[in-house]
């Protein structure tokens, strides 16, 4: 019955999806033409007739609104036609051969943040207000603040230029061709995800402190909080702050465009 | 071909390994070099290099710019295909290195007294790549192809010095009508609507290669996809990957196989020329595409051997609205703007890689040709704003009262720099008070061709074939990339003339004449002529600077060490630092 529910809610949820990409579609698709030039435009002015040829092939000749309705019939069979661009694929080939590129440098960036985003957050939580503490925070403040277009090329300078341990780019599915990318994607979340965990996991050690500090206040014994954060990182505190710690972190995650989007620039662009 | 030495070049051979890592002084930007010592090269009696001193791996990694649009030589447009295409076809005539037009698949040719018949005879022994003869009737399917408005080539404006060809363009006649005769299975006909001397360097051009027709029919649009693309120049298509690299293997049945040293040619397609460089630092790439203008001084400094900088059939200019005011009938006071620029602190030191200041419209080192340049190109740059300042005022402009005009650009750090450099020479000069206006290109391409609202505006050309004539033909009366509004009715009567004529001297002659009727009636504002700059590995050799910037890899080879002494050493002209 709540399974029913949810599942008429996810697909009305889908079907509202469908006025709204129409619209951007169809936004989308006049603006480019309302623009000044058209695909073929050069400073080598091509001879009326040869633009002519051109713009048949395209379907450029035709009116707007039968062009929008081919583009229209297009994205609904999921068949985006020929590339303008690059004449010898059509738009889907394009797609098929660079999304796993995308995805897999993505992913991995993926991975390697949460793995590694999650272990400094919680080694920083474990000594708060230390000196680790406040290393690691200071390391993750910088890797929030300094922009892949700044750590990319610096990467490359000194692991590939310099020390010449890795290919400075390009592409072959090869671990070594992997590594760079891959890191300088995940560093920004790597901070981003290790901020979040030692913040949720602090909140979450303040409050099973609140809680012991309640149960044993007849003792009153203030130095038990300390005690508590000082203890050390069995599982038992890992489990119990962790694990609603981790839901903040997925729910952040999941706005989190920014490093799916700069991963597909890098698998188009190496 | 024997192998007995000449000791033009003297023999040495010493083979040390590594100097070691830690290089203490400075080295440390520029680790790839040190890794062998330098050697002598050794070459045969045909000038090709001695097997000894080769490279084992003979694979050659090129930056290339964009991504190439497609590996169709008729849909072809651009540089980076073009320069993929000449590896993989040959046309009816081919480029020797330095750039000088050569037999080609056509062994030799007459030309009919009139200038407009050219009969081909082909070569009996070429083969394409899946071992179909090469023959005439592949030229003229291939030509009827790239003429055809089924095709819609962007390039087709080359064939139109074929008969007929605007015509058929048109689809008012039949491609069959395209004036191209087959007169037997390896002889070929083609007929000129009128003279044109630099037809022959047309049938370098891509767009004139020949297809294999059974490959077309077989796979039809995907034909130029790797594993299907039959070629028949010296490589052959082996792998695509879509924005990484295109690479090509040795074609075993080229008819210059033999002589073909490099065996894989790899095409990294990097639009940033900045990685370029980290790529070649690194030692990834044996050649790119270009190198970043701010760092060219930089890589003077510290890659003088690899840097390589050599004219190229371009020409940087503004140009003025000559349709509206205040150019409209003003020779004084376009003068007076003309003179009133330091051409040499623009190329100095505003843009700083190495162009070359100019004068006049059609760049240096084009094919029989001497450019125009003008009195004042010799004077002392106070003595031509002293002569601009009179102009100014002749024009009927002073401090009291100054012109006010805009420059136009297209978005771009480089054209914003010069414009503005020159928006403060004029002020400094002539008291003109300058406003910059930047567009999107297209947006930009589309006010200069509308003449409406432009008044000085960027502009420039960069020549598809080695002729003065296209840059001249620019400035046509009612010609489409007439964005200038020239209109000199003896300046086009000379260019009519120069299209009839065919005696090459006249023909110069002419065209000397045109430029001189242009730069006399101060039509366009010359700033510089281009040049090509590029690193180029000190290992890869046998190529050659040319004004085309056109370098077929087939001509390339790999040595085991670098050449002792400098890199001009065997390379004609190799490094010319300015």
């Amino acid at each position: 019955m709540r399974q029913e529910g949810l599942l008429l809610h996810a697909a009305s949820r889908l079907l509202g999806l469908i006025p709204t990409l129409l619209l951007l579609i169809t936004i989308a698709f006049f603006l480019i033409r309302l623009a000044p030039g058209g695909p073929f435009d050069s400073e080598k002015i091509l001879p009326p007739e040869i633009k002519a040829n051109l713009d048949a092939k395209y379907h450029l000749d035709e009116p707007l609104v039968k062009q929008y309705f081919r583009y229209l019939g297009q994205i609904i069979t999921l068949d985006f036609g020929p590339s303008f661009q690059y004449k010898d694929w059509t738009v889907n080939e394009l797609i098929a051969r660079g999304f796993p590129v995308s995805l897999t440098i993505g992913g991995l960036a993926m991975v390697l943040a949460f793995l590694l985003g999650t272990l400094i957050g919680i080694v920083a939580a474990m000594r708060q207000n230390s000196a680790v503490d406040y290393s690691l925070m200071g390391v993750a403040m910088l890797g929030i603040s300094i922009p892949n277009f700044v750590v990319a090329p610096l990467l490359i300078l000194v692991v590939a230029v310099y020390a010449g341990w890795l290919p400075a780019g390009g592409w072959d599915w090869s671990v070594q061709r992997m590594v760079l990318p891959v890191i300088t994607l995940a560093l920004p979340v790597i901070a981003y995800i290790a901020r979040l965990t030692r913040g949720s996991m602090i909140e979450v050690l303040n409050r099973a402190c609140d809680q012991s500090r309640r149960s044993g206040a007849h003792e009153g014994n203030h130095g038990q909080q300390r005690r508590f954060e000082r203890m050390p990182a069995d599982d038992q505190v890992l489990r119990q702050t962790l694990g609603p710690g981790r839901a903040n972190v997925i729910a952040v995650k999941h706005l989190d465009h920014t490093a799916a989007g700069q991963a597909g620039n890098v698998g188009n662009h190496r | 071909m024997t192998v007995s030495l000449s000791i033009r070049i003297a023999i040495t051979f010493s083979f040390v390994l590594l100097a070691s890592c830690h290089d203490q002084d400075g080295e440390f930007a520029r680790p790839r070099e040190q890794r062998d010592q330098p050697v002598e090269l050794v070459l045969l009696d045909d000038g090709r290099p001695h097997p000894a001193v080769l490279a084992g791996d003979q694979t050659v990694t090129r930056g290339n710019g964009e991504e190439p649009q497609t590996l169709d030589p008729h849909q072809a447009e651009g540089v980076p295909s073009a320069n993929i295409l000449r590896d993989l076809f040959e046309g009816l005539t081919t480029e020797a290195p330095e750039g000088d037009i050569i037999p080609g698949a056509a062994i030799r040719w007459n030309i009919s007294r009139d200038a407009r018949t050219y009969t081909f005879y082909l070569r009996r022994d070429m083969l394409w790549s899946n071992g179909d003869p090469v023959t005439a009737d592949d030229f003229v399917f291939s030509l009827r192809r790239a003429a055809s408005p089924a095709t819609a080539s962007p390039s087709a404006t080359m064939l139109l010095p074929i008969y007929n060809a605007r015509e058929v363009l048109a689809d008012e006649l039949p491609v069959e009508d395209l004036g191209i005769a087959l007169l037997d299975e390896y002889t070929l006909q083609i007929t000129l609507t009128g003279p044109t001397p630099y037809f022959l360097g047309l049938l370098t051009h891509p767009v004139t290669y020949p297809v294999n027709r059974r490959n077309l029919e077989e796979f039809g649009d995907e034909f130029s996809r790797p594993g299907k693309l039959v070629s028949n120049g010296a490589y052959v298509l082996k792998d695509w990957k879509h924005r990484v690299s295109i690479e090509l293997e040795k074609n075993p049945r080229c008819r210059e196989a033999e002589n073909t040293i490099i065996n894989h040619v790899i095409f990294m397609p990097i639009e940033d020329v900045s990685v370029e460089v980290t790529q070649f630092r690194s030692g990834g790439l044996d050649w790119t595409n270009e190198v970043p203008n701010n760092q060219f001084a930089w890589l003077q400094r510290n890659y003088p051997d690899e840097l390589v900088i050599s004219p190229w059939m371009g020409s940087y200019f503004f140009g003025f609205n000559l349709e509206v005011e205040p150019f409209i009938q003003n020779p004084d006071l376009r003068q007076a703007l003309i003179f009133a620029i330091d051409r040499q602190i623009i190329t100095d030191k505003v843009t700083q890689f190495g162009e070359q200041p100019s004068f006049a419209l059609v760049p240096p080192g084009i094919d029989d040709y001497v450019p125009f340049v003008p009195e004042y190109a010799d004077w002392t740059q106070q003595r031509r704003n002293e002569e601009a300042r009179r102009m100014y005022e002749l024009a009927g402009y002073s401090n009291e009262n100054p012109l006010r005009i805009e420059i136009r650009y297209n978005s771009s750090e480089n054209h914003k720099k010069i414009a503005l450099a020159i928006a403060s020479m004029w002020k400094q000069v002539l008291g003109v008070n300058t406003s910059l206006v930047n567009e999107e290109f297209r947006v930009f391409i589309q006010n200069r061709q509308q003449k409406a609202i432009t008044q000085v505006f960027r502009a420039g050309w960069i020549s598809d074939y080695n002729d003065a004539y296209s840059f001249l033909e620019l400035f046509r009366t009612g010609d489409g990339r007439n964005d200038y509004g020239y209109s000199n009715s003896i300046f086009d009567a000379v260019l009519a003339e120069v299209a009839t004529e065919r005696i090459r001297a006249r023909r110069s002659r002419l065209m000397f004449e045109a430029e001189r009727i242009l730069l006399t009636d101060f039509a366009i504002i010359p700033i510089y002529s281009y040049v090509t700059k590029r690193l180029v590995d000190q290992h890869l050799k046998g190529w050659q600077n040319n004004v085309m910037d056109h370098h077929l890899t087939r001509y390339m080879y790999k040595l085991k060490s670098r050449v002792k002494g400098s890199a001009d050493s065997l390379n004609v002209g190799g490094g010319e630092h300015q």
